[in-house]
């Protein structure tokens, strides 16, 4: 009332105005969720939106220990960079060249992921093949290994003299084989086509089992003949996930490291990623954030077309009805050929590699399959007579330091961005002001669309030098954290999201009418009742951080190894026993981490990860 | 127990959409059973969230009893967990993760209940609602049904001032509706709680509630006894609203519609005092039909119509009749004394007209001429 008549002075309309100011700001002040929510975007946009500003402005300023090359002072504005990396004598080799690999890979990828994937999707979903409960799992498993444990398998078996250290099989066998087949191009397509298959199976396989049946028949009742029906009626609706598989391939394979690291450096084979890596490891921090830079823009841009196909495809969602019953169509003879295509499927994804990378870890001399020639130094053996790494890696201090700090590094990260993401979820969709839950929706998605080594370099600008409280951060195990946490944001907001949208606001509704306060229905109500789909939100990051390699590789020192750091450095060094024995090691913690989420949680992981 | 008063209440949820609420005064009496009720879509619960404070107004005021809970006037917004109302929510929102009976007492927890108290409180009321040897079972185990009884136990038990309940029966089959309505009702005897009932349900609302607001669009249209809504129809949306098979409607001064032309008839014997009439409405069970050769008696509104669908529904008959191009529903709980493809006479006494003039409200002046017997205004 006193308000009322000191603000007698003003018009009505203002007075209004004025009054229900008063009584929005009440409502949004009353509970902390506001103010949480303006410190998430705080730090959300340090986290993410400066670093990637950071490595921009990088790429158009003078470098430290570029001062003489430019002529200019350091922090001045340069056109340098760009033009060193689009056109100048070396941006063939540097930008071009690495840019069409990067493409024909990743097409090569596409086509031949589509060609197998496709088709096993199809065999598991709609016909009556042998196993295909057991396979629809099975099929999945190459996704959860890291990808270059295929690299590592590959040169294992392909390996020839035209690089040093430890003969291939092929090579033991007496058979050399060629460079295009043991490195660069070819089997780094391969590899990733397998790695990727699994997207289209799972993306491919659900549309395919969504699939309305009454479509297919109505047409086939009309007299459309099996082709026509295949022609007109199935494939136009499988589109939307058939091109949404396609690109969420292209952006994974923009954003590979590993794969074409091992692969490709003895035949000077680049693609993006591993020029850009070799740029950081020169120092060139200028080149390297145009490269990022670049990568960054082709990541964008891809991603954008992405969610309008996404935003097309829900033009025409086919509402699973009684009619999307799973009926199989008979392959008749060739129930038995297709059974055994996707167990040779599952062999070469899953079996050889893991086998290949096993024995070769027990063998002296590889592939001569003799008693006397296997052994388990490597793995647990004392005096080795090598250079260093004298002790099997089982018994090797560095191993047992990099595997602690993949799981403190790793974890850690994984735990704070699930509590972070549910919290996101949670102010998304109970804050009253709406511009703040559109930021923090759109914040935390942003890292999505940036390949995790630009990303790293980002934060390797960022955090390389003091900036003004905040030390220089390059070389601590902080900065791989912050890094991670960022770079598992858009999974883990999208889950706090999805998990808080599903609950709906009653249960907490219920309890605020009961008469409980704010922090009383978080810690009774929503956290309990989220605790699921927290444990999945921090499981899902944790394995795929635990694989991870191309944030840590341009991050990390030697001091904050993790497992897939110092198995590359391994690589680096030629052990390869050791690395292949960590790199064992990595694929058990991945797949024994998603068997148990999935027991856990009761949920196919497998589903999650496509996402 | 405190009377609740909305007054100028008005909901928007920005941008341009029409508002949610608007222009809402309404009086909830203390221990009154008020029904909200009205198409989805109408602004009835949020109206019941606003009253519960789970959301906020956009201009207006609400008190509860002598204490002034919202009002954008005075800058007081008292939020739910303060207001001491209890609210049943249409999915129920049980807690999933603690059995019934930390679902029950939960609100006597906050409250610092002594133990021994607490679970002679609990035990009470599962024992009122009949969910006793549920106490150790989580909600996904029971039916929708017992689910229903445990929401209702949950905002008992807290004793509240005020119970709000939002479409509590709609997930639950024809039986197991009608049970709890019967349990709604001597619950409200018992515990004598002011209760507001969201509901589109007709039947349930006539039912329940000793006042039903009906609203549509965001709007009040009637507040009234279920009676008065039945028997005096505010308006043509709470005529054709309420009733089911719905309310017949002839428009009047409609060439080429002999229906029209009979009704305006009929009304014209009247006098000038009906000049304002738009339309006449009949419920169905207010018509009589006469075959060929019967007498009609005089003094009523009647009418040649022809016969063209008998629907038995079970102990009663739904008559179509057709007229031209228009139709009549009349239901009878008599066999019908007439054929399909009949044609007959159809008549009603003059009291059980409405009529409503052309903005669509009921003419309060026809309701003097037509039904002198009746008190207005009750």
């Amino acid at each position: 009332m006193t308000l009322e008549q000191s603000a007698t002075g003003l018009d009505r309309p203002a007075r209004g105005r004025l009054h229900r100011l008063r009584y929005r700001l009440k409502i949004i002040l009353r509970e902390p969720t506001t103010i949480i929510g303006v410190l998430a975007a705080a730090l959300f946009a340090y986290l993410i939106i400066v670093p990637i500003l950071s490595l921009l402005v990088d790429a158009v300023q003078v470098q430290f220990g570029d001062e003489r090359r430019i002529k200019q002072d350091v922090g001045a504005f340069t056109s340098y960079y760009l033009e060193r990396v689009f056109s100048s004598r070396i941006s063939h080799d540097m930008f071009w060249e690495p840019l069409r690999n990067t493409l024909t890979v990743a097409f090569g990828a596409i086509v031949l992921s589509m060609l197998v994937g496709g088709t096993l999707a199809w065999l598991l979903s709609r016909s009556d093949m042998f196993g295909r409960r057991w396979f629809a799992t099975a099929l999945i498993v190459p996704y959860m290994l890291p990808a270059w444990t295929f690299a590592l398998a590959w040169t294992t078996l392909f390996k020839n003299r035209t690089v040093g250290g430890q003969p291939g099989w092929m090579e033991s066998l007496g058979f050399t084989p060629p460079d295009w087949l043991s490195y660069g191009q070819v089997p780094v397509i391969i590899i990733l086509a397998l790695h990727y298959s699994p997207f289209v199976i799972l993306l491919f396989g659900n549309a395919l089992r969504r699939f309305d049946l009454q479509l297919e028949d109505s047409a086939r009742i009309l007299g459309a003949s099996r082709l026509t029906v295949t022609r007109k009626i199935i494939l136009p609706l499988m589109r939307p996930a058939l091109m949404s598989a396609m690109v969420l391939i292209f952006a994974k394979c923009l954003g590979e490291f590993g794969v074409p690291y091992v692969l490709g450096l003895p035949v000077d084979f680049d693609v993006l990623a591993t020029s850009l890596y070799r740029n950081i490891a020169s120092r060139q921090s200028g080149v390297g954030a145009v490269l990022a830079g670049a990568i960054m823009l082709i990541g964008i841009i891809t991603i954008t077309i992405d969610a309008r196909l996404m935003k097309e495809a829900r033009r025409f969602v086919t509402v699973g009805s009684k009619g999307s019953m799973n009926r199989l169509s008979p392959l008749g003879p060739w129930r038995m050929p297709a059974t055994l295509f996707a167990a040779l499927m599952f062999l070469f994804s899953v079996g050889l590699p893991i086998a290949t990378l096993f024995l070769s870890t027990v063998m002296k001399v590889p592939a001569q399959f003799t008693l006397d020639n296997f052994t388990l130094d490597y793995w647990i053996g004392t005096d080795l007579k090598t250079v260093a790494l004298t002790t099997g890696i089982l018994l090797s201090p560095e191993l047992w330091s990099a595997a602690w700090n993949s799981l403190t590094i790793v974890g850690t990260a994984s735990i704070v961005s699930g509590l972070l993401g549910l919290l996101v979820g949670y102010v998304v969709v109970r804050t009253p002001v709406r511009p703040l839950a559109t930021f923090l929706r759109q914040v935390t998605f942003l890292p999505y669309l940036v390949p995790g080594i630009a990303f790293a370099t980002a934060y390797l600008s960022l955090f390389a030098v003091p900036r003004g409280p905040i030390p220089a951060l390059y070389g601590t195990t902080l900065i791989l954290v912050l890094a991670l946490i960022a770079d598992q944001m858009p999974y883990a907001s999208r889950a706090g999201i999805s998990a808080m949208m599903q609950l709906g606001k009653e249960p907490e509704e219920a309890a605020q009418v009961a008469g409980a306060g704010w922090l009383r229905r978080m810690m009774l109500i929503v956290v309990p009742i989220q605790k699921g789909s927290l444990t999945t939100g921090i499981l899902l990051p944790f394995i795929s951080g635990i694989k991870g390699l191309s944030l840590f590789v341009v991050l990390a020192v030697p001091s904050t190894d993790v497992l897939t750091t110092y198995s590359l450095r391994l690589v680096d060094y030629n052990y390869t026993q050791a690395a292949n024995a960590v790199v064992l090691i990595i694929a058990a913690l991945a797949y024994f981490g998603a068997l148990l989420g999935q027991k856990l949680t009761r949920t196919n992981l497998a589903e999650g990860l496509g996402s | 127990m405190p009377k609740i008063n909305l007054s100028g209440v008005e909901k928007n949820y920005g941008g341009n959409a029409a508002n949610a609420v608007a222009d809402l005064d309404l009086e909830i009496g203390d221990g009154e059973f008020m029904c909200l009720l009205g198409p989805s879509g109408c602004g009835k619960t949020t109206t019941l969230r606003m009253i519960a404070g789970l959301e906020h107004l956009s201009a207006g005021e609400i008190t509860v009893g002598p204490r002034v809970v919202d009002s954008i006037a005075q800058g007081v917004f008292v939020p739910p967990e303060k207001r001491q109302m209890g609210l049943v929510f249409q999915s129920y929102a049980l807690w999933p993760h603690l059995t019934i009976e930390r679902n029950i007492d939960f609100g006597l927890r906050l409250r610092n209940m002594p133990p021994p108290e607490r679970e002679a409180r609990v035990a009470s009321v599962m024992k009122t609602l009949g969910i006793e040897k549920y106490r150790e079972r989580y909600p996904s185990q029971l039916s929708g049904g017992q689910q229903q009884r445990v929401a209702l136990a949950r905002m008992l038990a807290v004793n509240p001032e005020v119970l709000l309940l939002d479409e509590p029966l709609s997930n639950l089959d024809a039986a197991l509706r009608l049970e709890m309505r019967a349990e709604l009702k001597r619950l409200h005897q018992e515990f004598k709680t002011t209760i507001v009932f969201v509901t589109h349900d007709q039947w349930e609302a006539m039912t329940l509630a000793t006042t039903i607001a009906v609203m549509s669009d965001g709007r009040l249209q009637q507040v009234g006894t279920p009676n008065d809504i039945y028997d005096r129809p505010a308006n043509r949306f709470v005529a054709r609203f309420v009733g089911n098979p719905p309310i017949n409607i002839v428009e009047l001064g409609q060439k080429n519609s002999m229906l029209s032309a009979s009704a305006g008839r009929f009304l014209s014997a009247y006098g000038a005092e009906l000049a304002g009439a738009s339309a006449i409405a009949l419920r169905p069970e207010a018509i009589r039909i006469a075959r060929q050769g019967d007498d009609v008696p005089a003094g009523v509104l009647a009418g040649e119509v022809q016969v063209t669908g008998i629907l038995p529904t079970g102990g009663s008959w739904i008559i179509e009749l057709t007229c031209g191009a228009e139709k009549l529903f009349l239901i009878t709980h008599q066999p019908p004394d007439a054929e399909v493809g009949e044609a007959i006479t159809y008549w009603a006494k003059p009291k059980a007209l409405h009529v409503f003039d052309a903005a669509g409200n009921r003419l309060d002046a026809a309701d003097r001429l037509l039904r002198p017997e009746r008190k207005l205004n009750s």
